[in-house]
């Protein structure tokens, strides 16, 4: 079977400047992939491209997604083909209220896919149970979308969104930063809940915070715009111990 | 067919209103008196003067414009604050598209002798296309010195890193932009206009 995500030879630059100098990776179905590095080696630039933001152009490579060419595709395209990104700075949208937000994408998601939409009532259902689980308030519901949240209450609405969605690829882009203790077991039980054999993680991270909820089955350094190693979860100690110097 | 100069008039308590031509107003506001007026601007010019001339009297003017093809517009509002203790509020936000051109020029005046005044005025524009225009000149006026007065202006394209982050959740580019603009106008305009401003932003955006 076909990887879920294969990534060969990304060359990225944003204005003139090169910063994906020609990446290797791939990502099976089901598999849980932290990638660690240094700050500025490139690792939220990797998620922007993936998910296609205009900023960052593509000079050389491919990106495969479930065997499709990614690069190809808008960004909400690639979204309903699947791919969910947590930023690691979610964008504040004054004036556009969370629960209609999450019920617009949900629907285009739905549109997208052949299905009808879903009513207000059976959206609330649906909404209210993912909600409660990751202690989102009816209160947060009703603001608009990461304005006035604390950093700990975007990282956690991020993955309220997530679980709204059902992404079978989740990049998530330094979830565990600025989560405190609390919020990380929320967070780290709510991402554990989502992995099953066809759901993949992506899980840009500096320590192993969050990988202590969801143990990863393979671990990559980035340096420099490329990744150098992929091992096992035992490469998280290694970071850890002894930084990123020796790799 | 929708009007595409809508005006709404919601209060106006000691006020004198003369509307010499279609394109202009004159509001004159008595002692405590009190105007609330919402413009629409889609194609025609708006020349608008308040004049605050009794103690206290007060006003609020709300206006929008949505503009495309190569309309050009010229929007003019004026607040004279005649008396003191008198208080204004100009809240004017505008899309421009396709090769439309918008010079809007608000001007608070605050006389020597008007002391213990407020005036405030806002203004944000947004571009959606290359060829379109916002010129933006707001005026101060203030010659008496114990007032209030607050004024900004910001004019500029959508954003990028939202439009990204709504389509990252699936949204297309279109629909994306659809809320965004509307959540720009947010709910300066009454709901009288939503029909007229909604078949805009279905053809526009
Ligand atoms: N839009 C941009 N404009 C200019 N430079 C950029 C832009 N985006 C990224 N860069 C630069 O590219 C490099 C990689 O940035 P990136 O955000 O991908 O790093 P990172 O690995 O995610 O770091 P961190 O661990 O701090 O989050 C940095 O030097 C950064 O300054
Ligand atoms: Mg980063």
């Amino acid at each position: 079977m076909a990887a879920l995500l294969e990534i060969k030879n990304l060359h990225a630059k944003v204005g003139n400047k090169e910063i994906l100098k020609g990446l290797n990776l791939v990502i099976e179905a089901g598999e849980v992939h932290a990638i660690m590095g240094p700050n500025g080696c490139g690792k939220s630039t990797l998620s922007a491209v993936i998910t296609g933001h205009p900023s960052y152009v593509v000079t050389e490579g491919k990106v495969l997604f479930k065997g499709k060419d990614l690069l190809k595709m808008t960004p909400d395209e690639r979204a309903n083909a699947g791919v969910f990104l947590a930023f690691q700075h979610p964008i504040e949208l004054p004036g556009v209220g969370l629960a209609q937000f999450l019920k617009t994408a949900l629907n285009a998601k739905r549109k997208f896919e052949g299905k009808e939409s879903m009513d207000a009532v059976a959206f609330m259902k649906y909404m209210n149970v993912r909600a409660t689980a990751l202690g989102i308030s009816n209160e947060m519901l009703k603001r608009p979308v990461n304005v006035g949240f604390s950093g700990g209450e975007k990282k956690r609405l991020e993955t309220f969104q997530m679980a709204m969605l059902e992404p079978d690829f989740c990049i998530l882009d330094e979830m565990d930063s600025g989560l405190d203790v609390d919020a990380l077991k929320v967070v780290g039980q709510g991402v554990s809940v989502m992995r099953d054999a066809k759901r993949s993680f992506m899980i840009i991270t500096h320590h192993d915070d969050l990988l202590q909820y969801v143990k990863p089955d393979k671990v990559s350094i980035m340096r420099d715009g490329v990744i150098i190693k992929t091992a096992g979860a035992e490469l998280v100690k290694e970071v850890e111990a002894s930084g990123y110097d020796k790799f | 067919m929708t009007n595409s100069n809508p005006f709404l008039i919601h209060a106006q308590d000691q006020v004198v209103v003369k509307n010499p031509d279609e394109k202009s107003w004159v509001f004159e506001v008595g002692k405590n008196g009190n105007l609330w007026v919402d413009f629409l601007q889609m194609t025609d010019d708006l020349d608008v003067l308040v004049s605050l001339q009794g103690e206290a009297a007060k006003c609020k003017i709300n206006c929008a414009y949505l503009t495309n093809k190569n309309n050009n517009l010229n929007i003019n509002i004026k607040v004279l604050h005649k008396h003191k203790k008198t208080t204004s509020e100009q809240y004017i936000r505008g899309i421009v598209t396709d090769e439309s051109a918008v010079s809007f020029k608000g001007i608070i005046e605050i006389p020597k002798s008007s002391q213990k005044c407020d005036g405030r005025q806002h203004h944000r524009g947004l571009i959606l296309s290359p060829k379109a225009k916002i010129e933006a000149t707001p005026q101060l006026e203030i010659w008496a010195d114990d007032v209030i007065c607050s004024h900004g202006s910001a004019v500029g394209p959508l954003d990028q890193n939202q439009m990204f982050y709504l389509q990252t959740r699936g949204i297309p580019e279109n629909e994306a932009r659809k809320i965004l603009l509307s959540s720009f106008l947010g709910d300066l305009m009454p709901d009288e206009f939503s029909d007229t401003i909604q078949k805009w932003m279905d053809e526009n955006a």
